[in-house]
Order: structure tokens, then C-alpha cells, then sequence
């Protein structure tokens, strides 16, 4: 699905998961941990090659 | 060449909306006095999908969607898929002219419909309070084209556009008792959570919504990097069926249901138990207008200052529809709910501030009309509100009636004397000789400036007049 033509707002979405009750509360826990994982995965990745300092963006 | 142009070779002149031009799947055109909608591949694969549907034939049936058919063969063509024609609806209003009460209950309905589509497999592409209309004080969805099929659930793409043009001002009126239709007419693409959040206190959060809708939302929209596409796929992946849409939109029903207008007298609504109209002056008054009313067919009907709605009921009994304006949103407010209660189809109460009426508004100032683009009354109720105009909003008698006359409808105007108790309360606010020019013989002789008279009746009382005229030629 395409959004037609409205801007939905990405952090509207996210925050539609939160609101949405407990199974949607689950999800937005969810998305947030696999964000923050792949985050620090990439950071190691960087770390490991030697490439760029680990650290706050 | 015009490539807003809806169809590409058109026998008959066609115009295109001009609030209709967002959507490129799904355009709204005008030809021949009809209402006609274009829908593109996609839009008529999704039409084909909602006519499937059984909610869709039920809001057909109860008239909860606005009438749709298929326009005949004549006018397919051109680059569209498919073409409807919508029924008309008799007067268009927005969302910044409604009451408080009249704003929620287009909310719960745009939300009963949202419900049903995601139990058949679709949803509604966005969620303006613009998808609404009315017809009286029935609240009509109009936006067909915004119906998509829905098979991969996901989350609801209207719902910022939803908490702006809907909740938030309700918010801002429930919640901070402060009529919301100043900042929405200001700000049409709703209220901003991260402005209306600023205003809310510690107390604001144990009230309905506050937490959920405004501040949490506010707090992880604006920490949520990435496109709204990645965002939404990842939110798909992770889970987020059709059933959690459906528990939002079920949480959002309850809350608009719960959110109620601040109590609170206004200046109006004890005006017919307070004014100084004796009952023989009422009946005068109801027998003078039931006459203009019945002095030729009326299709539409301004009442502007109805207050109570006491004349707009006598008008509408022979009008085919009459709008009725004031700019007390208290008042309108509860003219709009024994409307509502009453189930009447043939009286639209708008706020309106008729010193300062609706403008055009939006892209180019033609996206929402002005007043006056609206369609002409066939006749104007202008009781007691001529003295309001010219003293308290101090616009000269000869502008007031100028005004009236270039409506080019018969009028029905209520002259209050200096001597009457309301004019002397105005005339008390202001220096000695501001409106020395207030008077009886100079109000009629500019009236018959513009006016051809057509009855006179001094109300017993003494201190009323009422006149029936139409505007000369």
C-alpha cells in the first residue's frame, strides 16, 4: 500500500502503535528494539573495520 | 494548456472543484449542474472493491454517505477509469463554522465508517474533517474517493490529520472552554498537536485524550526519524494488523462520545426569556414572516442572527432550506442539537460572524468559499440584527443595507428603534453623537434607496419595525 497522496506523518504512525492499545503498544516496543538493535550492530560493524569511532551521531 | 483539465474532450463547459485537487487518482468536476468525480485505474479498482462491500450499501441506505452512481457512458472518456455522479449537497460549510457539537458527531461518524471499512478489507486514505458535509443536521461523508482496499493492514495514514482537524479543536474546546472555529478557520489544515500541547497543564492530563492523542503522540512524532514508508512497512512487520487499527479507532469512538461542550451561559441563550418582546409583538412579528415566506417559493433561506432558531423553524416550514447563521457558537450550539434531536433535514445552524463572514480560504483563496460564493438566497431573515451591525460593529446603516441588497433576494428587515431598550444598552457603550444618524425616517429612506417596499408593520410595542422588500433592479 502507497500512502495516495497524504504525508502521514512517520512518527504519527509510530505513535498510532503506541495508542492503539496493548497489542499495539507490543509492536511499537517492538519496531523501537529492532531500530536500537540494528543501530548497535551497525556501530560495531564500523568499530570492527576500523573505520569511525563508535560513538553519538 | 490547463492540464487540471478533467476530461479531454468535453462538448459542455466543465470546471473543475477547486478544493478537489490533491487526490490525482480522484477528482472532483463540475458539468452541466452535475456533480461528477473521476477515478483513475487505481481509484475505480477500489470503488469496484467498495461497492462489494455490505457497510457500503448500509451507509447508502441510511444516507450516511453521500448518494454515488455511476455517470452513463456519455460522460466516461478523457483520462478517467470511471466516472460518478454525487448527489448535490444543498449547502456547503466547513468545519471552522460548525459548532462544538456539530464537529463531533461528524467525528464519530467519519470514525463509524473507518470501523467498518477495516472489517471488509479497506480503510480511508486520510482523515480531514472536510470529508464531512451536512444535510440539515444529518452529517453526510463525501469523500468516496478516499475508500481504498486495505489487504496488508498497517497503520491508519489519516489519523495526524484526524487529531489535527478533528480532536484538537474539540480538545481545545472541551478542555480549555475556548471555542476552537477562530483557530481552525485560521489554520485549515487543522491544529497543531505540538502548538496545543503548550496550552495543556499538569490538570489537562487526567482529562479525555490529553495523554494518549496530544502528548504522547506529540512526544514520539517528533522522535521518529525515516520515511513514513519505512516507518509503516516496519510497523507492518512487526505486527501491526488490521485488528490493532480497529482497537484505535474503537478507543478514538469512545473518546470523541465522552467530550462535551463547556457548560456556561452565553449573551443569547436566555435572550427570548430576557428581551423586551411582548407576546403581541411575537405574534406580529411570526405573522410578518410566515407571509414573506409564503410570498413566492423559496429554494434556500438565509436567517442571519436566528439566535434561538424561533424564525428559522417558521421559515423552514415553507423554505426548501434555510441556512441559519449566528455568531454565538453557544447558541448555534444548542439550535443545532434540538435540530439534531428533532431529526430535521432542512435547517443547516452555522457559526458566523456576519461583520466578519467566512472568506475564501486555501490555495489561491478559492479552495473554501467565501459566504457568498455558496449559492444566492432566494430570501434574507435580517431580524434584530441590523442595530448589532451598525452600532455595536459600527458599520454605516447605508453599507449594512448596500450589503443586504447585492444578496438580490427578498429580505425581511427588523428595524429597532433609538428608543428601544436594546438600541438604548448599545447606544450606552458609545460617546453621545456617534450614531446620531440611527434613526427611523433615515434608515427607511436609505432602505428605499436600494429597496422596493413591499409591506411596513410597526410592531405594537412601538419601538420594532419590520419591513419586506426587494432589492431594486
Amino acid at each position: 500500500m502507497t500512502f495516495a497522496y497524504l504525508d502521514p506523518g512517520s512518527g504519527s504512525m509510530m505513535a498510532q502503535a503506541a495508542v492503539a492499545g496493548v497489542a499495539g503498544a507490543a509492536v511499537a516496543v517492538k519496531v523501537g528494539w529492532r531500530r536500537v538493535s540494528s543501530s548497535l550492530r551497525k556501530g560495531k560493524k564500523q568499530l570492527a573495520t576500523g573505520e569511525v569511532q563508535l560513538g553519538e551521531k | 494548456m490547463n492540464d487540471a483539465s478533467p476530461v479531454a474532450a468535453a462538448s459542455e463547459p466543465v470546471e473543475a472543484e477547486p478544493a478537489s485537487f490533491r487526490d490525482a487518482a480522484s477528482r472532483v468536476f463540475y458539468r452541466d449542474g452535475e456533480v461528477l468525480r473521476g477515478l483513475d485505474e487505481r481509484a475505480a479498482a477500489d470503488f469496484e472493491a467498495l461497492t462489494a462491500t455490505s457497510f457500503y450499501r448500509r451507509l447508502v441506505t441510511d444516507r450516511k454517505v453521500v448518494g454515488t452512481e455511476r455517470a452513463g457512458p456519455e460522460t466516461s472518456g478523457g483520462p478517467w477509469k470511471l466516472v460518478l455522479r454525487h448527489e448535490r449537497i444543498p449547502f456547503v460549510s466547513y468545519p471552522y463554522e460548525w459548532p462544538f457539537s456539530m464537529l463531533a458527531d461528524a467525528a464519530e461518524l467519519h470514525l463509524e465508517i473507518l470501523l467498518d471499512a477495516l472489517t471488509e478489507g479497506m480503510t480511508l486514505k486520510d482523515g480531514s474533517a472536510f470529508n464531512v458535509q451536512w444535510r440539515g443536521c444529518r452529517p453526510v461523508f463525501i469523500d468516496v474517493g478516499s475508500f481504498e482496499q486495505n489487504p496488508d493492514g498497517g497503520p491508519w495514514a489519516g489519523y495526524r490529520q484526524f487529531c489535527q482537524t478533528f480532536l484538537y479543536p474539540l480538545f481545545l474546546q472541551a478542555h480549555k472552554g475556548v471555542p476552537f472555529q477562530a483557530w481552525l478557520r485560521g489554520s485549515t489544515e487543522g491544529l497543531p498537536g505540538k502548538h496545543l500541547r503548550l496550552l495543556m497543564t499538569v490538570r489537562d492530563l487526567a482529562r479525555p485524550g490529553v495523554l494518549k492523542h496530544l502528548l504522547l503522540h506529540a512526544a514520539i512524532a517528533s522522535r521518529v526519524p525515516g520515511r513514513a514508508q519505512a516507518v509503516q512497512a516496519e510497523l507492518r512487520n512487526a505486527g501491526f494488523s488490521t485488528e490493532i487499527s480497529q482497537a484505535l479507532v474503537r478507543n478514538l469512538l469512545k473518546l470523541v462520545r465522552r467530550l462535551k461542550h463547556p457548560a456556561g451561559r452565553s449573551l443569547w441563550a436566555d435572550y427570548r426569556r430576557t428581551c423586551t418582546y411582548t407576546d403581541q409583538d411575537r405574534q406580529e412579528k411570526e405573522g410578518f414572516v410566515r407571509q414573506a415566506a409564503t410570498a413566492a417559493p423559496v429554494q434556500l433561506a438565509w436567517d442571519l442572527g436566528c439566535n434561538d432558531g424561533y424564525y428559522t423553524r417558521v421559515v423552514a416550514e415553507h423554505a426548501k432550506y434555510v441556512v441559519a447563521l449566528d455568531s454565538d457558537e453557544a447558541v448555534i450550539d444548542g439550535l443545532y442539537r434540538s435540530l439534531r434531536d428533532e431529526g430535521t433535514a432542512t435547517i443547516l445552524p452555522l457559526v458566523m460572524d456576519l461583520a466578519d463572514p467566512s472568506p475564501g480560504l486555501g490555495w489561491r483563496g478559492t479552495e473554501r468559499r467565501s459566504l457568498g460564493d455558496r449559492g444566492r438566497p432566494g430570501l434574507v431573515l435580517c431580524l434584530a440584527l441590523v442595530h448589532h451591525l451598525a452600532i455595536t460593529a459600527n458599520i454605516p446603516l447605508k453599507a449594512v443595507l448596500d450589503w443586504l441588497s447585492s444578496l438580490d433576494a427578498r429580505v425581511v428587515i427588523e428595524f429597532a428603534t433609538p428608543s428601544d431598550p436594546m438600541v438604548q444598552q448599545l447606544l450606552g457603550n458609545k460617546p453621545p453623537a456617534q450614531h446620531d444618524d440611527y434613526r427611523e425616517d433615515v434608515f427607511e429612506r436609505l432602505v428605499e434607496v436600494s429597496f422596493a417596499i413591499e409591506r411596513r408593520v410597526a410592531l405594537p410595542s412601538g419601538t420594532r419595525i419590520m419591513y419586506q422588500a426587494v432589492p431594486r433592479a
